[in-house]
């Protein structure tokens, strides 16, 4: 979803609604513009080169500890 | 001596005076109670003071020594925890008041750890509530306040951290470091902060922001003091499923004073960013004080720098969210705004994004570490301003405005996400008045190089010498 409009109002609302916040409450419309800037900004991960590489597991046991 | 001059004691100064028995513990609390009780009007640094208790154990610490049971270096040294360390009896907020009454039943392991080495707890202090933002905001317990200048921010997350041991309140006190809240109020209140490697020092009993970039570490007033901090705190937890096996070497044998042969490099990409004209001074003059003293200092590159916010930003904030999601559901609405807008936007990151964060962190990781093959240490400023006014949404870096949170967080999140061990050093200050940091960073279990390069550029400058105007 690049672009300047990363996430419609309806999804929106119906991921805030399955994240249990009050979809009525008027402090989400101050909230959706602040996710909407926010999931713009994170579209800078798409300048990464990642290949194949497997995603960071920082939980991972050192190979000693196995 | 005076109380204010044990006040500014190092830990390492009080414990050989404790040692031979120059100084009592009960001497040593007495006089920290009496600064707190004198400057905390002032400063905001504690949220729970616990003067009965420490007094209780400075007696205790005072008769265990009388009688030959020295401990070590910590024995009856003042130390002050973040408030979200958890002790068992005594309160632990978060920094919230929905956490206001909430008393754990035992303590976190960094906690008894301090015990077990006869530090004495003097209290719990104030941060930016559950950990989430660099600038030591807290509208249920007050802002935390610069000692170098009270209408400036401390810095955050570990605001309290930082002012309390700037300010002379306690000797040692303790932060957690997500994305620099450890090193960002070191550098701003003028103290040295180490954030060890992921998993040396145990996360189990703290409340967590971020499980795989929460790091806790020391804040003190001198290089010898993390050292000697880490001694009593490093070490494998079974309680934390990160924690790490490796060996825990004595960190005071980094303190040589010799830095002659070590290879740091400076990435060009750090001097790129918006940075202040005075930071970047100071930081360059610091360079050449390392070079003086025999280190091998060459530039290199950084390209995944520029990303850094981007890959610690997406896993902090989708973290947060998983482990407040609940929280944030039942209880938004007493959340303080600013934390809670930022806790809620994690509910809408997505599993494919938290994941490409992830791969990018690999990748990040990679670069990091061929970087530090080159070279032992990495080199540059801990913040590119000095502390701006509290509540300011912007701060001015060099020619360029930015957002204060993305500003602070700019030369720190690097090494939460590679997990390797960054330091913060004192290294000048601004024409105003007000403390600059130099950040130097090395490879995972590197601590011993990172200490002893910032020991001795340490002892060849005299910041530490300077003491807040309050």
């Amino acid at each position: 979803m690049p672009g300047d409009n990363p996430i419609r109002r309806d999804a929106f609302l119906y991921l805030a609604a399955q994240a249990g916040l009050d979809t009525n409450s008027p402090h989400l419309d101050e909230l959706f513009p602040y996710v909407q800037s926010i999931l713009s900004s994170i579209r800078s991960l798409d300048d990464i080169e990642v290949g194949i590489s497997d995603p960071d597991m920082a939980f991972n046991p050192s190979p000693e500890d196995k | 001596m005076d109380g204010l001059e044990l006040c500014y004691l190092s830990a390492g100064e009080l414990s050989r005076l404790i040692k031979n028995q120059d100084v009592s513990p009960v001497e040593i609390i007495d006089a920290h109670l009496a600064r707190i009780g004198e400057t905390d009007t002032t400063l905001n640094s504690f949220i729970t003071l616990l003067p009965e208790q420490a007094k209780a154990a400075a007696r205790r610490a005072e008769s265990e020594i009388q009688a030959g049971d020295y401990r070590g270096p910590l024995h009856g040294v003042p130390v002050g925890l973040k408030d979200l360390f958890n002790t068992g009896g005594v309160r632990t907020t978060s920094g919230s008041r929905i956490f206001d009454t909430f008393i754990p039943d035992h303590d976190c392991t960094v906690a008894a750890r301090f015990q077990q080495a006869g530090a004495i707890l003097l209290g719990k202090l104030n941060m930016h509530p559950f950990a989430y933002g660099p600038t030591g905001e807290n509208a249920d317990y007050g802002h935390m306040h610069n000692p170098w200048n009270p209408e400036l921010i401390t810095g955050g997350s570990s605001g309290g951290s930082g002012s309390a041991t700037a300010g002379g309140q306690c000797t040692i006190t303790m932060g957690s470091d997500t994305g620099g809240s450890v090193r960002i109020p070191a550098a701003l209140c003028g103290i040295v902060g180490l954030k060890p490697t992921y998993g040396l020092v145990s996360r189990h009993g703290l409340t967590p922001l971020s499980w795989s970039l929460d790091h806790p570490g020391p804040m003190v007033r001198t290089v010898e003091d993390a050292a000697l901090v880490m001694n009593a705190i490093a070490g494998h937890d079974p309680n934390d499923v990160a924690s790490s096996r490796e060996a825990i070497p004595d960190y005071t044998t980094a303190l040589t004073g010799d830095v002659r042969g070590l290879k740091i490099g400076v990435p060009r990409e750090f001097f790129e960013a918006p940075l202040d004209p005075e930071v970047a001074a100071a930081v360059q003059q610091a360079i050449g004080q390392l070079e003086d003293l025999g280190a091998i200092v060459t530039e290199v590159s950084f390209p995944l720098f520029q990303h850094a916010q981007a890959i610690s930003g997406t896993i902090l904030m989708a973290e947060a969210a998983a482990y407040h999601r609940d929280l944030l559901a039942k209880e938004g609405d007493k959340l303080y705004p600013p934390v809670r807008i930022r806790l809620e936007a994690g509910l809408f990151i997505t599993a494919i994004d938290y994941l490409k964060a992830q791969q990018a962190r690999s990748v990040f990781n990679h670069e990091t570490l061929q970087l530090l093959t080159d070279v032992d240490l990495l080199l540059g400023p801990t913040e590119p301003v000095t502390a701006p006014p509290i509540l300011a949404e912007l701060v001015q870096a060099g020619e360029q405005t930015i957002g204060t949170t993305a500003a602070l967080t700019q030369y720190t999140r690097p090494y939460n996400i590679t997990g390797g061990p960054a330091i913060s050093v004192p290294c000048g200050f601004s024409e105003s008045g007000m403390p600059i940091g130099l950040q130097l960073a090395g490879k995972p279990f590197d601590e011993l190089i990172v200490l002893r390069a910032a020991h001795a550029y340490e002892q060849a400058t005299n910041w530490r010498t300077r003491r807040p105007p309050i």
